[in-house]
């Protein structure tokens, strides 16, 4: 199929797939949890603050949340997570629901329809099978950066008001959650090519987030020392293949003000994704769209 | 049958009242001696640890020893218990290093200390001889103002024996309607001995003389081992050596005191952090300088059984930033310039029984007495906002990464029209549905 022709379809389908969503509740009530945590969050924070600063004990929430995070992490992390204000915690607790929504419902839904014969349906006609995933990418792309908007606006009221600012951290971080967001979606189409079915897709995709973000914690828990054990060394090769991994890499950058690590964090990103989406092609071609 | 049940009861409950004694077992032991980045401290590592862990360029001291350990559950620590058994061994230290070169190392005489000047660190380390003149000097000083303590105090018995007498002999002649003056005039011609002032010479004065390992290597990973006299190597004492280098340096730090609660102040490590305050009181700010090292690293260069977050960085507070001043800027106020002062902190008499912190009157109020904190004052007030600050050399110049804000948050602010906000989606969604059920409607 050509690339011209292709593209179109999936802007098309892409269109098709935004109005769905915007015509059914999913995303609105996910954003309204998003929004409402986020509330939470700022509305805490401001509450645990005395005479002598930030003060988790002051809040119940803040409480639970600091002896939580301190426990398994540090206290050095909770005092880097909260170093500018709560913006970036709460930005990242907002964004999640929606993320999930976005991420787990495209997984489904291809599946669905993949087994369906909805895909194969329209490979008969002007689509293929990549033209429908790059359909629901780019749905999950804008939908992103759409919740992110709405987010920044929100936080960004509560900030006026509240006279916190938002931090030079939280503004880098909504730029590395979009790019994170994508590498994740992609994953979430390779998984849909190879799998069968909508539950088996969901149950593989859910269980290799889960691995990433297991990872990812494992990999800033507090330790009593450096033990190599298989388990480390299986999680060292496999974090190459995490976004959050590429994550942290934009994060670091953004703690050493060093743009070059911030923007190779963003290049490898886009990498990972680009070269996820090209396995899906590739599975896509070998297997076909036929459940 | 009945009395041996009773004495069992009887000595269940007994044994309550004693406490649990950790138990302590034999271990051979690296009695650490690691500098910090900013001081020295006593650690140790036992002989279950796999790795030590010390700073590099700088001398460390490690001593091969036998002692009694013991985990303390309070603090959960491991500590030693030296005074049951504390056995040194003889031998040469030997260290692997990245590319396989065997280094030994030989037990040295030292010594250590600081002859710190108003806020700089000065940590000397004096080995062989230099350590024995050291600790000479250091006993020199001691025995001489020893000697000055000794004559200060036969004076001033003397002194007041000879006050005491002339009191009497004054009243007596008073009494008997005489004139005591040339006694008056002798008492008051009487010096009062000085009592003599402390040795200023060194800030932390030199450690006693004592043998160890002195280790100054450069950062990698190491393997280390001790090889007793008679060649073999010491079960237990293979170790993995790391040693570790700040990531960056000479970044600001602040500790920042409120002053109402002056026993609670907290520190800003992170360049861009902020600090967050309702403006109910003044902050006393202390600029410090900061080295950058790894969490888990440098924990355990302090305990050895400590535990830390080897994939994050910590901020270090090294000393306070000598002759500094500090910017202050706010829309609130024009841009002013404030300097280090002497504070007092005094108890209030209200019934909150809180502290405040005044400034230091040495010529009024606080005469006789040190002042309790050397800071900078930042006057708050709720409606001042936003205040940004920056520390400055003694040049004037601007210090890199030693910019902060201070945001006085406003509570009223988070209203339930905010909560409402986020409510919005669900409207959207409800107009939404509402349109497509109207369209859809035959």
């Amino acid at each position: 199929m050509r690339v011209n022709a292709r593209m179109h379809a999936a802007r098309v389908i892409a269109q098709r797939q935004i109005l769905e969503t915007l015509i059914s509740p999913g995303f609105y009530i996910t954003l309204a949890v998003g929004l409402f945590l986020g509330y939470t969050m700022v509305n805490g924070f401001v509450r645990a603050v005395d005479s002598s600063g930030f003060n988790y004990a002051l809040n119940p929430l803040y409480a639970t949340i600091g002896r939580l995070v301190e426990g398994a992490f540090g206290k050095t992390f909770l005092d880097k997570l909260f170093a500018e204000g709560p913006f970036l915690f709460a930005f990242l607790v907002s964004f999640t629901p929606v993320f999930i929504f976005l991420s787990v419902s495209s997984v489904f839904r291809f599946g669905l329809e993949k087994n369906a014969g909805v895909i194969e349906l329209l490979a008969y006609g002007p689509a293929d099978g990549t033209a429908y995933f790059l359909a629901s990418f780019t749905k999950d792309l804008l939908l992103t950066l759409l919740t992110i908007l709405v987010l920044l606006a929100y936080l960004g009221i509560t900030a006026g008001v509240s006279n916190l600012p938002l931090g030079p951290a939280f503004l880098l971080s909504l730029l590395i959650t979009f790019f994170l967001s994508l590498a994740v979606y992609a994953y979430g189409i390779l998984v849909s090519t190879l799998t069968g079915n909508a539950s088996s897709a969901l149950a593989l995709f859910v269980g290799i987030l889960l691995f990433f973000v297991l990872i990812l914690l494992g990999s800033f828990a507090i330790v009593g020392g450096y033990v190599r054990t298989l388990s480390s060394v299986v999680a060292w090769i496999v974090k190459w293949l995490s976004p959050f991994f590429y994550g942290g890499l934009c994060f670091q950058g953004v703690e050493l003000k060093n743009p070059f690590t911030f923007a190779a964090g963003l290049v490898l990103l886009s990498a990972l994704t680009g070269v996820v989406l090209c396995a899906s092609h590739l599975a896509l071609s070998i297997r076909g769209v036929r459940a | 049958m009945k009395k041996a049940a009773v004495l069992i009861l009887l000595l269940s409950g007994f044994s309550m009242t004693f406490g649990d004694v950790p138990v302590r077992k034999e271990n051979l032991i690296y009695a650490l001696l690691a500098f910090n980045g900013r001081d020295y401290s006593p650690a140790f590592a036992t002989e279950e640890a796999d790795t030590i862990y010390l700073i590099a360029g700088v001398d460390n001291f490690l001593g091969v020893r036998k002692a009694m350990v013991y985990y303390w559950p309070l603090t959960d620590e491991w500590r030693t218990d030296t005074a049951v058994l504390n056995v040194p061994f003889e031998g040469t230290l030997e260290l692997i290093g990245p590319r396989g070169k065997t280094q030994a190392f030989s037990p040295v005489r030292y010594t250590y200390f600081n002859v710190r000047g108003e806020y700089e660190l000065n940590w000397k380390v004096a080995q062989g001889a230099e350590a024995d003149i050291a600790w000479k000097r250091w006993t020199d000083i001691m025995d001489a103002y020893n000697a000055a303590v000794r004559r200060y105090q036969t004076m001033s018995l003397q002194y007041q024996t000879e006050v005491d007498t002339l009191t009497a002999r004054i009243q007596r002649i008073r009494n008997a309607g005489g004139n005591p003056e040339l006694l008056v005039d002798r008492m008051s011609s009487l010096v009062k001995p000085e009592a003599p002032s402390a040795p200023n010479d060194f800030i932390v004065p030199p450690a006693p003389v004592q043998e160890a390992f002195i280790l100054n290597l450069p950062a990698g990973d190491y393997n280390l081992r001790f090889r007793a006299p008679e060649g073999r190597i010491l079960e237990g004492s293979e170790k993995k050596l790391v040693v570790h280098e700040k990531r960056r340096a000479q970044g600001i730090g602040y500790e920042i005191i409120p002053g109402d609660k002056w026993t609670r102040p907290l520190e800003s490590t992170t360049p861009s952090s902020v600090l967050y305050v309702n403006g109910s009181s003044d902050l006393f700010l202390q600029p410090f300088y900061q080295d950058e090292y790894n969490d888990l690293r440098i924990a355990k260069t302090v305990r050895n059984d400590a535990k830390g977050n080897p994939n994050l960085m910590k901020w270090v507070r090294i000393q306070q930033i000598p002759r500094a001043k500090i910017e202050l800027a706010s829309p609130d106020f024009p841009t002013v310039r404030i300097l280090e002062e002497p504070f007092v902190v005094e108890q209030t008499s209200s019934s909150t029984l809180g502290y405040r912190i005044v400034p230091y009157a040495p010529q009024g109020a606080h005469k006789g007495r040190q002042p309790d904190l050397m800071a900078f004052h930042v006057p708050l007030r709720p409606e001042i906002q936003r205040i940004r600050f920056m520390t400055l050399d003694n040049n004037g110049t601007p210090l890199a990464e030693s910019g902060r804000q201070i945001r006085v948050v406003s509570t009223s602010g988070i209203s339930s029209a905010l909560l409402l906000l986020a409510l919005a989606p669900i409207v959207v969604m409800a107009i939404v549905l509402a349109r497509r059920a109207r369209r859809y409607t035959p």
